[in-house]
């Protein structure tokens, strides 16, 4: 425990840290199982547990060899290492965050009841955790940058493409909370419909409303 | 095979299209070894737009799938057979330099650019088309991407023709010259080149520069005509497989119809 604190607070200080994946294994795991607290279903507490770390481990692997092709492409290949690790220290800061959160999402869960709400809440916090790991993506980022101004254009890629593929990977692991009258599964079957589809028609409907 | 995937990895990086590599007057790469790679990657990224007719509709189509591996290979090497003569004509016609082997390696060079960008981006696709149902927006994901590599092919197209420009006109360039982007810790830092990067000094045979943007043009316009000819790419879950639908309506009013049907 104290081992993995010391190496949380290396990552957030901006030491190095040795073996970030781990870190975005144990907090991940840590905020999912909150996450699945909210009814009290054992299966959907394991079942949240896995999908966090899950969501952004396969958004990362999906998003890597067209960040690896452009940035070979833009001739700077040789900092392509030195990329990825400011990009996986920046995922377990994400989860870093989303750890310290947990207490907070405790305490909602503990007073509020609404399903909705509930989603929402757990949307803010994603939302402004990996707002704030960006803090530390640029941080990383920074000599990168110094030495080659074409890696600001690439840290916007990898942005784009991560938060294109990372909204609807969220997506598609649903349920994450697990919604009363709906019995527990790993994933919510029928009805795969595209996330991106579902906020334009919302957008669409609210206009002719 | 080792050798062919090292000669793709140079072309990305830039060093085959470095001033000083095309002192010779032409892209220096393996043109078959080339070919069988290009084939290999495009057939990877046919495989990923097919999954969406496995995954969605009624029966599980295997054939889409198939169809899809051989279509994206066939759309890109077709297109290039339609409009390399007619390139290499007037190409001959301004008075370029270039030979006939130097624009078809020039114009292969371009499409690994394109093919790798466009396999690289087949897990996102793949991952899309299963979780998405919707067959519009796989159809416009789909453009997207084909999009994004085509423009970045392309440019690297322009690039390398500026490149070639500059090496054939000046006999001895020195290493040096090559050499962009200081290091802000002081003292300069031999930078790899970008095979994007524009060079800052323009030499350029302004004729053959123009035939190549008015070529540029063509090769989007049949290419987008041509994967109109070969579709069905994704496989509407709706119809049953055919391998080729019958000839109606054109690239252009299918794109904004899918656009259409998604806002509607």
């Amino acid at each position: 425990m104290k081992r993995i604190l010391r190496r949380a607070d290396d990552v957030l200080r901006g030491r190095s840290a040795s073996n970030p994946w781990g870190l975005v294994l144990t907090c991940g795991l840590a905020y999912g199982a909150v996450m699945g607290l909210y009814e009290g279903r054992a299966w959907q507490v394991i079942f949240s547990s896995i999908k966090v770390p899950l969501l952004l481990l396969a958004t990362f692997a999906l998003s890597l060899p067209s960040y690896f092709v452009i940035n070979t492409l833009m001739g700077v290949r040789s900092d392509f290492p030195e990329a990825v690790r400011a990009i996986v220290v920046s995922e377990a800061t994400l989860t870093i965050i989303l750890a310290s959160l947990a207490p907070l999402t405790l305490f909602w869960y503990a007073s509020s009841t609404g399903y909705h709400a509930a989603i929402l809440f757990n949307g803010a916090m994603f939302a402004g955790s990996s707002l704030a790991a960006q803090i530390v993506l640029v941080r990383g980022y920074r000599p990168l940058i110094a030495r080659s101004s074409r890696h600001r254009i690439l840290l916007w890629t990898w942005m784009i493409i991560h938060a294109f593929v990372g909204i609807q990977m969220g997506w598609s692991l649903r349920p994450f909370i697990g919604s009363s009258g709906v019995p527990t599964q790993f994933f919510r079957r029928g009805g795969d419909e595209n996330a991106y589809l579902l906020i334009g028609r919302m957008i669409l409907g609210s206009w002719s409303d | 095979m080792v050798r062919w995937w090292k000669a793709l990895d140079r072309v990305l990086r830039g060093e085959a299209t470095k001033v000083s590599a095309l002192r010779s007057g032409k892209v220096d790469l393996p043109v078959a070894g080339i070919v069988v790679l290009l084939l290999i990657l495009a057939m990877l990224y046919g495989t990923c737009m097919g999954t969406f007719a496995i995954l969605k509709g009624g029966e599980p189509s295997y054939q889409q799938v198939l169809a899809s591996t051989l279509k994206v290979p066939a759309l890109f090497f077709l297109t290039l057979v339609v409009t390399f003569p007619s390139l290499y004509v007037f190409n001959a016609l301004v008075g370029s330099r270039l030979s006939i082997g130097a624009v078809l390696r020039l114009l292969l060079a371009a499409m690994a650019v394109t093919i790798s960008v466009l396999a690289s981006f087949g897990p996102i696709t793949a991952f899309f088309s299963a979780s998405t149902n919707t067959y519009a927006f796989m159809i416009l994901l789909n453009v997207l991407v084909f999009a994004v590599s085509g423009t970045l092919g392309l440019l690297f197209l322009l690039r390398t023709l500026q490149r070639l420009n500059v090496a054939m006109r000046e006999p001895v360039p020195t290493p040096a010259e090559e050499h962009v982007g200081v290091d802000k810790q002081g003292g300069e830092r031999p930078a790899t080149p970008s095979p994007l990067e524009p060079l800052e000094e323009e030499v350029l045979g302004r004729h053959v520069l123009i035939l190549f943007q008015c070529w540029i043009l063509l090769f989007g316009l049949v290419g987008a005509q041509m994967s109109w000819v070969l579709r069905p790419f994704v496989g509407n879950p709706d119809q049953p497989f055919t391998w080729f639908r019958p000839r109606q309506s054109n690239f252009f009013e299918a794109f904004f119809s899918a656009l259409a049907s998604l806002l509607s």
